[in-house]
């Protein structure tokens, strides 16, 4: 008797051993009964291979050797196929998964989640307050004076659009791309991808001056007949932000609801119940349903992969479409995309190795899973450093004055010589450092260089809003931008408004993928082989 | 759930993933319709062993993304070159490549919210505040085969269903 596996070739969340063909030596057998195939208490009987091939695919042909395809399987003669390396331990068992991502959630919080929570807040108040401020007395409370009209307000906004590129990113690109490894940090990803685009969008809407007007940036039926000009980038920026924003939203919605199911069937308290049970809208975890839900999935990211590269290619180009030296680039899209994953995924490990900690979740986020997250942070910054060196280099060699005077001058020997440098160092050198093994898997090292990639990107869109600004064709304009206190406290205020929301998300809902961990376990019920390993017995 | 509503339904409970997908095969294989499961994570291969089809789902997204699309480029040429015609520098009124972002993300927006719709629609999710589970554990580490049928075909199924590795099977009767 011949056992052999059939393996999907495709699926959620990669190949799984799925279910095995039993043939006997002779493959032109007589096909046995179905009741053969029970009989002896699980044993395989001979002739029974077509049985199997019903399982998994349908246009299944049997060769005279034995050896055979279907559409979606294969079934390799004589040999099993090789063994992946699993992503998890292989001694987790389902229940546990449940358990390891529900229990931290349970009874009164930590100290430590108190004091994060309660310094969130205080900064969040700090920045409203300051908010509160501006829409009273105005923009003039901010550093923002002539010829610097855009200022730290649009700093932040490219910052934080560049943060929230992680989540989908991961969500989407990375599922398209088979990797499995996803699944242990995309949820946390995606509710940042969330939290930093509503600070993102924050910013413009204050920066408007008039924000109770923000309605206008919105084409709607008017009695004067108005419209937006859709051929400025400004009003691209508004279809791209609130489109990524709400598709990002669904999207991570659509990946909680079998988690919010597991959660409504565990929780006792009535009232939490009733909140878990509508969130979780009456998930079933049919087979049929999943099937809906899987190809649903593989929709979304294969429209949210596109969308999460030309969101931050339509902000670059709120840039590079003005005619400003230092602005006006051809590179811009793909330079801003590199950076967004660049910061993105920074901000994703300063994240999880906080919350690997705080939450005992180190045997889901490995330090597997970080070196890889610290392997993209190495990639895109080279591209950047590239950018960069792209950028000087074009000024140099064009030979063009004004390009020259901003990006050589301005931005490396000039007055803001000491951001562009900072920029530099942050950006392109530090990072440098995941060149080797041990630093990028040292979670001291990748948290301190995944928070100074941060402070560099910042820097870097200082430096791109703020310097090719300061000093424009007319030199009676010239000046010195430096941001005010409000300007200060208002991006302190922001980064207390991403933490609060991120605190009240690892207390209230999975930080997890639980449904998504819980297919690629290898072994999914603790101590019970496979068919494949009673095989070999 | 549906289909324990709709007529008698066995349901047979496994620890383990592989042992129901072996058991829908069989079951199939005995001619069985109407088979489904519940589980706590989509398990691969099941619908093929259940016979289920294959999602009607990427048609809904293909045909809103060309909807949203279209009516997003259709309005912003309705706006520029005909309600609201702005010269700029006397450049065309309809310049088609600046439209392109926006065209791009209605359809984008448009694809996205059809096909979340579309997911509640066919996996019947609605929000409520009262649901009792059929087993708690079917969205934790249990799977449920579902096997419908008359009240005479239950014995025999049973029997196939303990033979085939079942560690309880329960009846739901209407």
């Amino acid at each position: 008797m011949r056992i052999e596996c059939a393996t999907p070739r495709h699926g959620l969340a990669g190949p799984v051993r799925a279910c095995l063909a039993i043939s006997s030596d002779d493959a032109n057998a007589p096909v046995g009964s179905a009741t053969a195939w029970m009989g002896g208490a699980g044993d395989f009987e001979s002739g029974t291979l077509p049985v199997a091939i019903e399982a998994v695919g349908q246009p299944a042909s049997m060769q005279a050797d034995g050896t055979g395809k279907g559409q979606d399987f294969m079934l390799e003669h004589g040999t099993l196929p090789a063994e992946e390396p699993p992503i998890y331990d292989t001694r987790i068992t389902l229940n546990r998964v449940t358990h390891d991502v529900l229990d931290p959630m349970k009874g009164r919080p930590g100290g430590w989640w108190w004091g994060a929570f309660l310094a969130a807040a205080g900064a969040l108040g700090i920045g409203a307050a300051i908010v509160a401020l501006q829409l009273r007395v105005g923009l003039g409370i901010l550093g923002l004076r002539r010829p610097e009209m855009w200022g730290t307000y649009i700093v932040n906004f490219v910052f934080w659009v560049g943060i929230g590129h992680a989540g989908t990113l991961i969500s989407a690109v990375l599922f398209l791309l088979r990797q499995r490894w996803r699944t242990a940090i995309n949820r946390t990803a995606e509710a940042m991808t969330i939290f930093a685009v509503i600070c993102a969008g924050m910013f413009p809407l204050l920066h408007l001056g008039r924000t109770l007007l923000a309605y206008w940036l919105f084409p709607y039926p008017n009695d004067r007949e108005l419209w937006v000009n859709f051929n400025s980038p400004l009003v691209w920026d508004v279809f791209a932000v609130s489109t990524y924003f709400t598709i990002s939203l669904l999207f991570w919605y659509k990946g909680l609801i079998p988690d919010f199911a597991t959660m409504r069937d565990r929780e006792h308290r009535p009232w939490v119940k009733k909140i878990y049970t509508a969130l979780s809208l009456r998930w079933e975890g049919t087979a049929s349903g999943w099937v809906h839900y899987e190809s649903s999935y593989g929709l979304f990211a294969a429209i949210a992969t596109p969308l999460v590269l030309s969101v931050h290619s339509v902000v670059s180009a709120d840039f590079a479409v003005a005619l400003v030296p230092g602005w006006h680039d051809t590179i811009f899209p793909p330079y801003f995309v590199a950076g967004a994953i660049f910061s993105g995924f920074a901000m994703v490990v300063s994240l999880l190795v906080i919350l690997r900690k705080a939450y005992h979740l180190e045997q889901y986020i490995t330090l597997d899973h970080l070196e890889l997250m610290n392997k993209i942070i190495l990639v895109t910054s080279t591209i950047v450093a590239f950018a960069y060196l792209d950028e000087i280099f074009m000024a140099w060699y064009s030979e063009n004055p004004y390009e020259k005077h901003i990006f050589i001058w301005l931005r490396f020997v000039g007055p803001y010589a000491w951001a562009g440098w900072l920029a530099v160092c942050c950006n392109c050198i530090v990072p440098m450092v995941f060149w080797f093994r041990r630093a990028r898997r040292s979670l001291a090292t990748m948290f301190v260089i995944s928070l100074l990639v941060n402070v560099g990107m910042w820097f870097e869109r200082y430096v791109i809003v703020v310097t090719s600004l300061a000093q424009d064709f007319l030199p009676s304009n010239w000046g010195y931008f430096g941001p005010t206190r409000f300007d200060i406290g208002i991006l302190i205020g922001s980064f207390g408004l991403f933490f609060t929301f991120f605190l009240l998300f690892v207390r209230f809902m999975p930080t997890l993928a639980m449904a998504e961990i819980k297919a690629i376990l290898r072994h999914p019920v603790g101590g019970q082989p496979s068919l494949q390993e009673k095989s070999h017995a | 759930m549906p289909s324990l509503r709709e007529r008698p339904t066995l349901v047979a409970m496994f620890d383990d993933p592989e042992a129901l997908l072996r058991a829908a095969t069989i079951l199939r294989t005995h001619n069985y319709a109407g088979l489904d499961a519940l589980t706590p994570y989509p398990v691969h291969g099941l619908p093929e062993a259940l016979g289920l089809k294959t999602s009607w789902m990427p048609r809904v997204t293909k045909t809103a993304f060309f909807i949203g699309a279209g009516l997003g480029f259709a309005f912003q040429v309705w706006v520029l070159g005909w309600t609201w015609r702005l010269n700029i520098a006397g450049k065309p009124f309809v310049p088609v490549p600046a439209l392109m972002p926006v065209t791009f993300e209605s359809g984008i927006l448009v694809a996205g919210i059809a096909t979340f719709v579309a997911m509640l629609i066919a996996v019947k999710l609605r929000p409520t505040t009262h649901y009792v589970p059929f087993d708690l554990a079917l969205t934790n580490d249990r799977f449920a085969l579902l096997v419908p049928g008359t009240a005479a075909e239950m014995g025999p199924i049973r029997a196939l269903l303990e033979q085939l590795g079942a560690a309880e099977v329960r009846t739901v009767a209407n």
